[in-house]
């Protein structure tokens, strides 16, 4: 059990970003997102609305997909969080983001980190879902600019390369 | 004359941004990713009411606040009454509010929570006036007025304007009276549009600093110098004091046209000596703003004879202006454009109002009235058809505007592709074979101009031989900006790598209009070839000297300069850097110089803002097919075949997205974007859960084709316009599937499941 | 103000009991408290790392589910997708996959909407909620859990464990299907489950069917018993009728009353369809919305 009582409804957590190890200092209500954004200081994970509607917030918690924006920072403690600054190897793109590239699968790219991280999601589960599959793997990340085409073809492309 | 006509069904050739990897790494900045040091968080308070008059405004209480750096109200900032059209707007309510996301007072401190505290502890008191909520209503006589002042407000000089009516237009051809009284049938419409909103993913940002007597705003906007120039005016500051940068932009389909809220948060940095972050919540998106899409009132009324031919068409529409009036005062012109439509009508006469309600400020949104006067008189043009027991693609191929045609009016138009785009559109569609009795598929026909502005780019090539392109044009996510590399790089003999671009800053490029009305590739791609061609000039003038060649031999290819002719007589455009790098740099400039406005003849216009004469026409028409589950009025897309004139295509994956996404955004309008109000003028669904827009999972599959044809008052190569155009025809054309499956048309945009139940129902209001 | 993370269900209760809220996925709590429409709690207790609540089980008269299983297991799971298909249906339909990932059964249970998705199903399959605090623990039929929109006969102090499920009879089948104008990110305008019994012959043993978002809770629809010996397709048509009687739905920004009222009777005839597929041993992909209708993958 983690038991954190405070008078001051301040509490000192640690979370696990990437890999790396935050010791972070936040209050009780302060939603993951705005962490990750403020006091982390990873910017690549993205807000787009009010009520964990628009997806663009999305990172793994233990490879699985959260609305971050909807999830208190307190209650990610001991669990690892991968945002969009975590994917890559090194310096090469992972599948996913070259796809994305090669299919023209990005246009004003608010929403593309939060796609990325459904899609690495749905992948981990589904290494070669079908479109139907995709697309409803990616539903809960609304993207305006695309019509959703080339970021679907995108996502097959990337579950056929080895590794994806 | 015989049209290239490409139709790219499979994949396209690659294309890969120069944004792309900032964007799928998540190290490209937008504006509020931006920190600076002693940053301010910036709140508004609201009217939170639709029209009251303030009877007391104290913010005593909130500056007082312990981390409060600064509240303004109106008497806080120059009383200057603002405008493109009419100055009929102030930067903060003065003594009376006219919508609910009407700007009271605005907060800067140490956070957010701290700013919304003290927006709190501002107190206002209101005393109600009355609220004009209804359109139609909002013209008549005895109306209450939105502005009792508004003779006294400075406006265009084409504007014709009486109380509520804001903006009045008419397009007038032949005798409309005359051509109805040889008409066989007439037939006559009512259609209503909600309102909707461009919803760009990314909510609204501005952050300022000043330094000296000079601002720096990094903002969310897609037209930076327009905004830059509202700042100036209300702020009454010169230009060159005021820098505004856009980072990477989210998006913006005309809803982040215009200036919105960076004078606000540079008069906050200036008084709180700090500067200052405003980032939007996805409510103040839905409510603030003044780019809503505009609800549209229609009757329509057609004279065909009994061989289809239309002989005359008579429309009044009344649009909803909201409090204040945004761009759309040239909507009238626009929207009667639109209700005209691309079709050969001998006699015509369209009037439309701009009426002011107490609702959020209408203003540009990707085709600004062009979807939701498509969708009224394409579903009209379906009735009509139907009445005169003509298949309606094929009433289309008899009235509709082709090459040599005069339009509705008075244009004679050139070599267009419309008549190929309903053959291809209908023909990918699979139109005219059987289908289950639960699916239909609809089809519509639409039309936009080409906006040709000035706009003006650089070019320069520094002793590395590495270019870079530095323009006034914005970049929204569409990709023309990016598209522009190829230009240059095709002018140059060089690879698109080879330039970086330098964009969105209005201290370092020169002019350009924005991300707004499709303009960016067809002017900016004309300035910047021009740019390119004078860097050209100066490498073939240097290559010249060091081949000992005659300059007219010289050609730019593969990197290399060489002499025609003779190929082994080369040298490297990167050793004609290094030499111009220690003699004359260079450096070009280009100025894309607009076309001349086609002639009208045999029409007359009221209200004219040179909307009537469309540049380099953009066609396009959309076949869809759609399932109706009658049981419960839900209807789902099944497949959407889009055919564009667009004139050239320059970056096919960039044009296919466009068509995609766009077409998105008008199955969203068709079926599910709609805002609604309640009895206070309120928006009732202001957030993505209440107001939806379609998923991944709604998507269908979508074929795009294009017909390819010259035009030589287009943009590069012959490239016209494409953002907006596939916005236009696909909620017409669900309508038209969705009238064919229950037997009449659904009169209410969005056709939401309810009101297809009620038409199914037999209720037509 | 505190947060605890417990580990076992000893340390959630004794939480609860010096006045602690559960946190299961949040997906309820915290986006009501971003959204302002209730403040977040000063005192939560994170019940999503008890193992004991994560487990699903079959038992000799039936199946145990744990309060903390999440929509996405709840799915996919073998062990619902013949018997109770109908939980399945509702499961796979919540919000987004990562509404699904995070959102448990017990936290959609206890929040109480009258829209939530897994009630009707868990109402005619019969479901049982064990709660638990200090003071012990009880089993309460889902019929006399929910009191109104976001309220519940719980006491504050106990802590929704396990929920049971009776097996079900022979030649029975559930579904659940719910009115939505997208396929996905939706909230169930309105929605019906039905259980239904049929004989050897195909006939009518018994149905029972719930309705979504037409009554300040979750309801049953009265008076089904005049069904047994009915064939199919007369039972659906009349179930039908009765749920769109029995509803009393509101008015609000989603839909009118009087188009609620019709389409749940829509809901309710199609659920009762097919039901009785199922309970006929044909197989009816998971979810029903995307398996039929509208919602049908083309
Ligand atoms: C985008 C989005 C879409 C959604 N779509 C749907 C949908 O389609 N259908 C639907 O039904 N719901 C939907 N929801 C609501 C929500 O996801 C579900 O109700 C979910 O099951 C809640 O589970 P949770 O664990 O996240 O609950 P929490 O938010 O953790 O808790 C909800 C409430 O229950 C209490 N609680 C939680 N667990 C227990 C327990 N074991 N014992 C006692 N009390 C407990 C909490 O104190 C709180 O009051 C959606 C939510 C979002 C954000
Ligand atoms: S910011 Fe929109 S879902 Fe999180
Ligand atoms: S690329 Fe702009 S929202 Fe998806």
């Amino acid at each position: 059990m983690t038991d954190s009582t405070t008078a001051s409804g301040t509490f000192d957590v640690t979370l696990d970003v990437n890999g790396i190890a935050y010791p972070v200092h936040i209050e009780q209500d302060r939603n993951l997102l705005s962490v990750i954004r403020g006091e982390v200081g990873l910017t690549g994970t993205k807000e787009g609305c009010d009520d964990c509607e628009c997806g663009a917030c999305m990172v793994l918690l233990d490879g699985r997909p959260v609305n971050s924006c909807s999830y208190l920072a307190v209650q990610a403690q001991g669990r690892a969080i991968t945002t969009i600054e975590g994917v890559m190897t090194g310096d090469d793109l992972h599948p996913l983001q070259q796809a994305l590239l090669d299919e023209g699968g990005v246009q004003c790219g608010f929403c593309t980190p939060g796609m990325i991280m459904s899609a690495m999601a749905l992948l981990a589960d589904n290494p070669s879902p079908s479109e139907e599959q995709v697309r409803i793997g990616l539903s809960g990340n609304l993207c305006r600019c695309t019509g959703y085409t080339r970021i679907v073809a995108a996502v097959q492309r990337a579950a056929a390369v080895p590794h994806a | 004359m015989t049209a290239t006509t490409t139709a790219i069904t499979t994949s396209p050739p690659r294309f890969v941004r120069a944004d792309g990897p900032d964007k799928v790494t998540g190290s490209g900045r937008y504006t509020a990713d931006l920190s600076l040091t002693g940053v301010l968080a910036a709140k508004f308070r609201y009217a939170n009411i639709g029209h009251a008059r303030i009877v007391r405004l104290d913010v005593t209480a909130a500056r007082a606040m312990p981390g409060v750096f600064a509240v303004l109200t109106a008497d806080d900032v120059p009383d200057v009454r603002f405008g493109p059209f009419v100055q009929d707007r102030t930067l903060f309510a003065r003594d009376v509010v006219r919508f609910e996301g009407e700007i009271v007072a605005a907060v800067a401190a140490v956070n957010a929570v701290v700013a919304q505290r003290a927006v709190d502890a501002i107190v206002v008191e209101y005393e109600p006036l009355p609220v004009i909520n209804d359109i139609e209503a909002a013209l008549s006589v005895e109306s209450a007025l939105v502005h009792p002042d508004w003779q006294s407000y400075g406006a265009a000089d084409a504007l014709v304007r009486d109380r509520n009516d804001a903006s009045f237009a008419s397009i007038t051809k032949g005798d409309v009276g005359a051509g109805m009284a040889a008409a066989d049938h007439i037939i006559e419409s009512r259609y209503v549009a909600d309102g909707c909103h461009a919803v760009p993913i990314e909510p609204r940002a501005v952050v300022a600093q000043w330094e000296g007597n000079k601002v720096t705003i990094w903002t969310t906007t897609q037209v930076p110098f327009d905004a830059r120039a509202g700042v100036c005016e209300t702020l009454q500051l010169p230009t060159n004091r005021v820098r505004i940068i856009v980072p990477h932009l989210g998006g913006g389909f005309g809803g982040k046209c215009g200036f919105h809220y960076e004078a606000h948060i540079a008069a906050l940095a200036r008084v709180a000596k700090r500067p200052v972050r405003l980032v939007f919540t996805r409510r103040e998106e839905f409510i603030a703003p003044d780019r809503r899409r505009e609800s549209i009132v229609f009757n329509i009324e057609t004279g065909v004879l009994d061989d289809g031919t239309i002989t005359a068409r008579r429309a009044w529409l009344a649009m909803d202006n909201g409090a204040y009036t945004a761009d759309a005062a040239f909507f009238s012109q626009l929207a009667a454009m639109h209700t005209a439509g691309p079709y050969r009508i001998p006699n015509v006469q369209v009037e439309a109002h701009l009426v002011y309600t107490n609702h959020q400020p209408s203003g540009s949104v990707r085709a600004p009235t062009a979807p939701q006067a498509c969708w009224a008189l394409e579903s009209h043009t379906d009735e009509v058809a139907a009445a005169v027991g003509i298949d309606p693609v094929e009433f289309r191929r008899r009235n509709a505007v082709d090459t040599g045609a005069v339009g509705p009016s008075g244009q004679t138009y050139g070599e267009i592709g419309l008549q190929q785009c309903i053959d291809l559109a209908a023909g990918g569609a699979g139109y005219g074979q059987p289908l289950p009795d639960d699916e239909a598929i609809g089809v519509a026909i639409g039309w936009w101009p080409s906006f040709s502005v000035p706009s003006g780019a650089y070019i320069k090539i520094d002793g590395d031989g590495a270019g870079q392109i530095i323009t006034g044009a914005q970049e929204c996510g569409t990709g023309s900006v990016m598209t522009l590399r190829d230009l240059a790089a095709d002018e140059l003999g060089m690879k698109p790598e080879d330039f970086e671009l330098v964009y969105q800053d209005t201290a370092v490029a020169p002019y350009d209009m924005g991300a707004t009305g499709s303009q960016t590739l067809l002017n900016n791609g004309r300035a910047v070839i021009a740019a390119a061609g004078q860097v050209a000039e100066q490498l073939k003038k240097l290559a010249a000297d060091h081949l000992e060649a005659a300059e007219a031999d010289i050609v730019l290819a593969d990197g290399h300069a060489y002499v025609a002719g003779t190929p082994a007589t080369t040298v490297s455009l990167v050793e004609l850097a290094g030499i111009a790098a220690g003699g004359q740099l260079l450096i070009g400039h280009g100025s894309s110089t607009p076309a001349e406005a086609p002639p009208l003849a045999g029409s007359s216009c009221v209200g004219d803002l040179g909307m009537a004469a469309f540049v380099a026409p953009q066609f396009s028409c959309h076949a869809v097919r759609v399932k109706l589950d009658r049981d419960t009025g839900v209807a789902r897309v099944l497949h959407v075949s889009a055919a564009h004139d667009s004139g050239i295509i320059i970056n096919p994956i960039g044009a296919h997205g466009q068509v995609e996404g766009a077409v998105m955004m008008g199955i969203g309008q068709a079926l599910s974007e709609g805002t609604t109000y309640d009895d206070q003028a309120r928006q009732r669904n202001a957030a993505l859960l209440e107001y939806k827009l379609q998923t991944c999972a709604d998507a269908p599959p979508i074929l795009v084709q294009f017909v390819e044809i010259f035009t030589p008052d287009a943009g590069p190569r012959g490239a016209k316009g494409l953002a907006e155009a596939p916005n236009i025809a696909t909620a017409a054309a669900i309508s038209n599937a969705l009238a064919k499956l229950i037997g009449r048309p659904v009169r209410q945009l969005p056709m939401t499941a309810e009101r297809v139940w009620n038409t199914i129902q037999g209720d037509a209001s | 103000m505190s947060f605890v993370i417990a580990t076992t269900i000893a340390e959630a209760v004794a939480a609860m009991a010096s006045g602690a809220r559960p946190i299961a996925g949040g997906t309820d709590l915290v986006v009501g408290a971003r959204h302002g429409k209730a403040a977040l709690p000063q005192h939560l207790v994170a019940i999503d790392r008890i193992e004991a609540l994560l487990v699903v089980h079959d038992t000799a008269d039936g199946v145990t589910i744990g309060s903390g299983v999440s929509h996405s297991v709840l799915e996919s799971h073998p062990l619902l997708a013949s018997a109770y298909s109908g939980l399945a249906d509702a499961s796979a339909l919540v919000g987004s996959p990562s509404t699904r990932n995070l959102g448990t059964i017990g936290g959609n249970i206890m929040n109480a909407s009258p829209a939530m998705d897994t009630g009707a199903p868990l109402l005619v399959l019969g479901a049982q909620v064990e709660l638990q605090s200090m003071r012990g623990s009880r089993r309460v039929p889902l019929s006399e859990l929910w009191t109104g929109p976001g309220r519940t006969s719980a006491a504050p102090d106990e802590l929704c464990v396990m929920v049971h499920i009776p097996t079900p009879l022979v030649r029975s089948g559930s579904a659940y299907l719910r009115l939505e104008y997208r396929r996905a990110m939706e909230i169930a305008v309105v929605g019906a489950a039905a259980c239904v019994v049929l004989d050897e012959d195909g006939f009518v043993v018994s149905a029972s069917v719930a309705l979504t978002a037409v009554a300040p809770t979750i309801i049953m629809v009265d008076g089904l018993h005049s069904l047994a010996g009915a064939n199919v397709p007369e039972a659906a048509v009349r179930v039908g009728v009765l749920a769109a009687g029995q509803a009393t739905p509101i008015s609000d920004v989603r839909a009118s009353a009087q188009y609620r009222r019709h389409t749940v009777g829509v809901m309710a005839r199609r659920a009762v369809e097919a039901a009785a597929r199922r309970a006929a041993g044909d197989i009816v992909a998971i979810p029903l919305n995307r398996a039929i209708g509208i919602g049908a993958a083309s």
